[in-house]
């Protein structure tokens, strides 16, 4: 070992050479990764649509818009096409552009061959077509999370391994030099998923695992691909993003470390917390129970760090619409682990196992933390690769508002309602109705939550759209941060310009 | 080996570790699940399903039904499952070895169902909820599973299977409502779901 395994990230790129080199590998990124990140967008405002359907119909079981005898619009085939297109359509599209994009650029390495990215995206794309529709028709798999049927799903892992192999190559030519734990997220998030996808799908829907095996298989999928998916792709994003936009080293590369390696081990194992209780020998439940319970400590790393870096420094929220996004995004990521250690506890999933805590829970991770980051990721990297600047900070403004009060009272809803909810199964005297009765309201304002997100959602499809087709041309500050009176007159330039 | 081959090997093993525990290992293990054989009578414990069930499952799958119902009885200690009567004793591992396809469901927006056949033996029960669950349990959020029925002329008798609707929901005169093939199996697969059988790990907790 003769130099440190990780460094600090190319904060000071003062040269204008560098910054040049940095702009020639964004254009040679700019189509593979630019379509990765739009399919995000479209399959975002499908999974929009569907996520505004289900919510809507699971408070008034007799409204129109349950539309009552059209199986495909039901909650039933609504809800997992929501689910579906949120995390294969919009996370993970999102999560290879941007987990490309840095792999790109911590390798300082301008991409040779973009035409096999390219039909990975179009693979891709018509994996997760080919899965909804299915889903939509009812051919689904019936294993939450992989609900696509096995044609679909092998569609998708043929994408994925090119993905994989993509990412690997941009890795393997990358310049000679330390590297950075942003790039061992990246890495490490694109091998998991290799792996948990495939195995998965084998396990499950090419061969027929044991009935009592489905679930357990099932949810050691689902555990990982949270927290070694969605995570490690949006750690590894504010790893990078949250220095450069406060120009400062991170804090502590050993806590960093620490980190990776304490997430890496403990990922695997969390999703069985979701069947406490469940017909399993007692020691899958326990080994899965300490293990939520330890994810504590990559979380508190994590945050620890994050919160370090930035100390002093949050008076830039103000004017930093990107630093918004990942700050807020971040804090979602400590409450959302803390959250999930305290309801793996089998004293308190007693009872909040079955209710819409953990709905509530899912949502934080999945918006609140990923998309926050990956929003803030996109406002970025888009007027970079374009070398254009965002048209419309009130769209900017809105999303971030929109999302922000929206994860907010969806959180609240789902956690205060679902507390009552599970406080109610706990009594065997209160009827399965009664409970229906007492969760109403808050599945009401659930509704009204969900909207809140859709059209945050809108609002950042529009603000996509209009810079991608509207050609405005750069000005020497981005208009991210232009878009604000409140920007400091001196913004150090490697802010805006790598 | 440099500090990168390092990273790689540490990447997988971690991961392997989980994946040997809770995907390989329940899938050889279960593999191996036998009958119980009651000592006195000999009778074997849990038996097969009958023939429409597994295709009722693929209804089941179909229309989501898990993600509001689950299918799992905890023990007395982990929760109010048994309180509640939906079972008189926890699930284990070997109440699933016939089921094709598993939905232990992680929500309970519904009742459970693991022994919804036992609860329910009438056919027409479960016919009359797919069709309008309000018509049973008022305050019910579950959604009307019409697709699953046609309404059709009576032909000389009524058929045998011809759901008895009231109110707003019942059919025009001369003509009836009966469940579809895929209705029917849902049905025998709800009714099929009975755990009621002793086991010997699972024994029905006392007081």
């Amino acid at each position: 070992m003769k130099q440190p395994l990780i460094s600090k990230p190319v904060t000071r790129s003062g040269s204008a050479m560098e910054r040049s080199d940095l702009s020639s590998i964004d254009r040679s990124i700019r189509i593979p990764v630019l379509i990765f990140l739009a399919s995000g967008v479209f399959w975002l405002m499908v999974a929009s649509g569907f996520w505004l359907l289900a919510s809507s119909q699971i408070h008034t079981p007799t409204a129109w818009w349950t539309f009552p005898g059209v199986a495909w619009l039901s909650f039933g085939r609504a809800y997992p096409v929501f689910l579906n297109c949120f995390v294969y359509g919009w996370a993970t599209c999102a999560g290879i552009g941007v987990g490309i994009w840095l792999l790109a650029r911590l390798g300082r390495v301008p991409l040779r061959n973009p035409l096999f990215p390219i039909l990975a995206a179009a693979t891709w794309n018509t994996g997760i077509a080919v899965g909804v529709l299915s889903v939509l028709f009812g051919a689904t798999t019936g294993k939450q999370m992989l609900e696509f049927p096995s044609y679909a799903a092998f569609i998708l892992f043929l994408a994925f391994v090119i993905v994989g192999l993509w990412a690997l190559t941009i890795f393997w030519a990358r310049r000679p030099g330390p590297t950075y734990v942003s790039q061992w997220y990246i890495l490490g998030a694109f091998l998991w998923f290799s792996w948990m996808y495939s195995t998965a799908n084998i396990l499950l829907n090419f061969t027929s695992a044991p009935g009592p095996a489905q679930p357990a298989i099932n949810w050691w999928y689902i555990g990982s691909l949270i927290d070694l998916w969605l995570t490690p792709i949006a750690l590894g994003t504010a790893y990078y993003l949250i220095p450069k936009l406060v120009c400062r080293p991170i804090y502590s590369y050993k806590l960093a470390l620490f980190g990776f390696w304490s997430l890496a081990l403990l990922g695997g194992w969390t999703g069985m917390t979701h069947l406490i209780g469940g017909p399993f020998p007692a020691w899958m439940i326990t080994a899965s129970i300490v293990a939520r319970v330890l994810m504590i400590l990559p979380v508190l790393a994590v945050a620890a760090n994050f919160h370090l870096t930035m100390k002093g420094k949050l008076e830039d929220l103000g004017w930093n619409p990107v630093l918004r996004f990942i700050v807020i995004g971040a804090m979602a990521y400590t409450a959302y682990g803390l959250e999930g250690s305290l309801i793996s506890t089998r004293t308190i999933a007693q009872i909040t196992q079955f209710t819409f805590v953990t709905f509530g829970h899912a949502q934080l991770g999945l918006f609140g933390f990923f998309s926050m980051i990956l929003f803030g990721a996109y406002y970025y990297i888009v007027p970079r690769l374009l070398e254009r600047q965002w048209l419309s900070p009130g769209f900017i403004k809105s999303h971030f508002w929109f999302s922000v009060v929206g994860i907010g009272l969806l959180l609240f809803a789902l956690t205060i309602g679902g507390l009552i909810q599970g406080f109610g199964l706990q009594d065997p005297q209160i009827s399965m109705g009664a409970v229906s009765d007492l969760i109403g309201p808050f599945l009401l304002i659930q509704n009204v939550a969900v909207l809140l997100l859709v059209l945050a959602n809108i609002g950042f499809a529009i603000a996509f759209a209009l810079i991608l087709l509207i050609s405005a041309p750069v000005r020497r500050r981005s208009a991210v941060i232009e878009s604000s009176a409140d920007a400091p007159k001196k913004i150090a330039p490697e802010v805006t310009v790598a | 080996m440099n500090r990168l081959t390092g990273l790689f090997f540490g990447v997988f093993l971690l991961f392997g570790l989980s994946w040997l525990a809770l995907a390989a290992y329940p899938y050889i293990a279960f593999a191996g699940l036998q009958q119980s054989k009651d000592e006195a009578t000999g009778a074997l414990a849990p038996l097969g399903n009958p023939g429409t069930a597994d295709q009722g499952a693929r209804v089941y799958a179909a229309n989501g039904c898990f993600y509001c119902h689950s299918q799992y009885v905890r023990d007395k200690h982990e929760g109010s499952d048994i309180e509640r009567k939906w079972g008189k004793r926890r699930t284990v591992a070997r109440d699933y070895m016939f089921d094709r396809e598993v939905f232990l469901g992680t929500s309970r927006l519904g009742a459970d169902l693991t022994n919804a056949g036992d609860r329910q033996t009438d056919s027409q029960w479960f016919c009359r909820v797919l069709y309008n669950p309000r018509a049973m349990t008022p305050e019910s959020v579950m959604p009307a599973y019409r697709w699953l029925f046609r309404t059709q002329e009576i032909q000389g008798q009524p058929s045998a299977d011809a759901v008895k609707l009231e109110g707003t929901d019942a059919p025009p005169p001369g003509h009836e409502v009966v469940p579809t093939a895929e209705g029917r199996a849902l049905v025998d697969y709800l009714l099929s779901r009975k755990k009621t059988y002793p086991l010997p790990e699972a024994p029905e907790p006392t007081e």
